[in-house]
């Protein structure tokens, strides 16, 4: 017995010292969960911007960028027929106000084309204080959810002041807070006293012991009398007329009700944005070192544009590895970006207008692993995506390439 | 079997004994709230789930079928160990009343509080009347045959028209990006739902299209068959569950 005393005494100083320790919240969703070959080849995205990190409740912040559709869809992987563009969220800390894809408004899924380019806009709007980690992402049909960059946003404000008034076609104003929630509490409190009401009729004799044995003795119409049964009557007509009166006076205050909308929306890609043909770029071959954590990529550059070009940039899976050599490179990372200056080149010379050239890239960083996306080579599907972004520095332009290989490792 | 006792020589209880079993009455009363409360909640929001769960699921053909379908499993169990060995015609009502409060303390406690949704997105159906109307015809007939065939039938057709006055109003159109949805399409749009993207919800799906626009009543009576063939299944498997084998003097 003492032993056990003493055994529960320190259990329970173990268990008062480890409840006092800091435990810090979970706050990722999964985005390095999904296999890597489904996060680099499926949705690539680039240039998505937040409006702000830093707003009250009630006040509008809004995500913008863009995606590629990859052409070298993993055939494992169900074709992008139903995706819904969603924002990762614990809960609705934010609501979502307004969403355009190629700058058209859409509140349903949307057939996605491999190979195509769109942009995005989700407009939101701060509903509860705090701190969050957020990420627009795509869901896709029978495939899961493709991240895209994470950021954490600050809601300041007090919950009490979120208001979302919205109006009906009817011209009726409603608040998206409280509508329909007392009549519901009516309906529920009104069938829910009927309920009772026929529960307390019969719990308020004796119950189980007694009526067993009564039955058991034979006694069946002393348990049910009458009375009993006359209510009993009165309920069976009542209540399904009564249903069907209310049902008849709720469908004549609510003529113009339509069923839930169902749809998918249609939206069609933008003219070609990433492979737009001015300068293309063939992957020949790629190899990952795993002790050095790099990949080795040897692809094909044919620049048809009017400018001298240079490779800046290997972004895939939210992951952008720059090339510190190309000031230039036009993206700014934010302060959640994960970037890194990992990539260089065999030939770090400019390639010149109707130049074709095969070029060595190195994309050498721990960002591999600490992204898992060095899982490649242990899949089902280890080719590699993503976009390679090519810079002309004299005039200013970018052009980006979709890239995928199959990925050779190299153990040493 | 227990043992029959003579009409001639029952002997009502009384005294302590009287006392004694309304105690036990009590207890049972309460211990048979909570496991169905937490048994008939788990298995509903496992079965029927997301259509009970968002106002953006419940649909004209598959909320109307499903809910009743699955709705009618707890009760005719419990109906036939009540019914069957204590005539207390209850048993669907009290199932179902059990439902609505676990369900309803879970909008409340996790889908509002602990996930911040506003409860009017997770208002819970209700299914009472159909409940009261299964308990009379089966204390009224003393038939399994009838209560199944008319009994599960009502209590899948008055599903819907009861539970049209707490949702029908989140059917009014709203014009939101250059396209028409109802109120509670808007609540799914708005409010975000990270593991709910809307291509997941299973509504307005199905071969009801050739019946003009009239797909819930055909929804409601196809749920309405389905009901009492599934009310007298659940009754077996409740009178399995119901066996006095042991009992051999009370």
């Amino acid at each position: 017995m003492k032993t056990h005393f003493k055994t529960w005494l320190l259990a329970l100083v173990a268990l008062s010292v480890l409840s006092g320790l800091p435990i810090s919240a979970a706050q990722a969703h999964g985005e390095k969960a999904l296999e890597p070959f489904i996060r680099m080849r499926t949705i690539q995205w680039y240039d998505v911007q937040w409006s702000t990190q830093t707003f009250k409740v009630n006040d509008e912040v809004s995500v913008s960028g863009k995606f590629h559709v990859a052409e070298d869809w993993p055939v494992s992987v169900p074709k992008p027929e139903a995706s819904f563009l969603n924002i990762s969220t614990p809960g609705p800390v934010l609501i979502r106000t307004e969403r355009y894809l190629n700058g058209k408004p859409w509140t349903n899924s949307v057939a996605l084309q491999p190979g195509g380019d769109y942009d995005f806009k989700v407009v939101m709007k701060g509903r509860l204080p705090g701190r969050y980690h957020i990420h627009p992402f795509f869901n896709l049909k029978d495939a899961g959810q493709v991240m895209g960059p994470g950021v954490w946003l600050e809601i300041g404000g007090n919950p009490g002041d979120f208001s979302n008034t919205i109006k009906t076609i009817n011209g009726e104003m409603i608040d998206m807070e409280s509508f329909g929630f007392a009549n519901g509490v009516f309906w529920h409190l009104f069938w829910g006293a009927l309920a009772a009401a026929w529960l307390l009729w019969w719990v308020r004799r004796p119950l189980f012991i007694s009526r067993y044995r009564m039955l058991d003795a034979g006694l069946e119409h002393e348990l049910i009398t009458p009375q009993d049964k006359w209510i009993a009557k009165v309920v069976l007509v009542s209540v399904p007329v009564l249903v069907l009166v209310l049902n008849a006076v709720t469908a004549n205050r609510y003529p113009d009700a339509i069923p839930l909308q169902a749809g998918l929306d249609q939206i069609l890609p933008l003219p070609a944005q990433v492979n737009a043909g001015t300068v293309n770029v063939d992957t020949l071959k790629a190899e990952y070192n795993i002790a050095q954590r790099a990949m080795v990529l040897q692809v094909k550059v044919d620049n048809r544009s009017q400018g001298a070009v240079r490779i800046g940039e290997f972004a895939s899976s939210n992951v952008h590895f720059l090339n510190a050599d190309v000031a230039n490179s036009g993206y700014n990372p934010g302060k959640d970006d994960v970037s890194n200056n990992g990539l260089s080149l065999d030939n770090a010379s400019p390639i010149e207008p109707g130049e074709q050239r095969t070029v060595t890239i190195e994309v050498r960083d721990a960002a591999w692993e600490s992204e898992r996306l060095d899982g490649l080579i242990r899949d089902a599907d280890s080719r590699l995506g993503g976009l390679l972004f090519l810079y002309d520095d004299m005039l200013g332009k970018r052009y980006i390439s979709s890239i995928s290989a199959a990925v050779i490792p190299k153990f040493n | 079997m227990s043992a029959q006792i003579p009409i001639s020589t029952f002997k009502p209880y009384r005294g302590e004994k009287s006392r004694l079993a309304r105690a036990y009455d009590y207890l049972i009363l309460v211990l048979a709230l909570f496991l169905f409360i937490g048994s008939f909640h788990l298995h509903f929001a496992l079965t029927v789930g997301d259509w009970d769960f968002w106002v953006d699921w419940k649909d004209r053909q598959w909320w109307p079928l499903v809910t009743p379908l699955i709705g009618i499993t707890f009760p005719a169990a419990v109906q036939a160990v009540l019914w069957d060995k204590f005539r207390l015609p209850l048993g669907a009502t009290l199932c179902v009343a059990a439902l609505l409060i676990g369900t309803w303390v879970t909008r409340v406690f996790a889908y509002h509080y602990w996930n911040y949704f506003p409860i009017n997105m997770v208002l819970p159906a209700t299914m009472i009347p159909g409940a009261l109307v299964l308990d009379t015809l089966l204390m009224l007939t003393n038939s399994l045959t009838i209560t199944s065939i008319f009994g599960g039938g009502a209590f899948a057709l008055l599903f819907y028209p009861t539970n049209w006055p707490i949702f029908g109003m989140f059917h009014q159109p709203v014009e939101v990006a250059n396209s028409q949805l109802t109120v509670a399409d808007l609540f799914g749009f708005q409010y975000i739902r990270t593991g709910m993207p809307e291509y997941l919800r299973i509504i307005e799906r199905g071969t009801l299209r050739t019946y003009g626009q009239y797909a819930t009543p055909l929804s409601a009576f196809c749920s309405a068959l389905l009901c009492s063939l599934m009310y007298p299944l659940w009754w077996h498997i409740g009178k399995w569950f119901a066996s006095t084998r042991y009992l051999s003097k009370i």
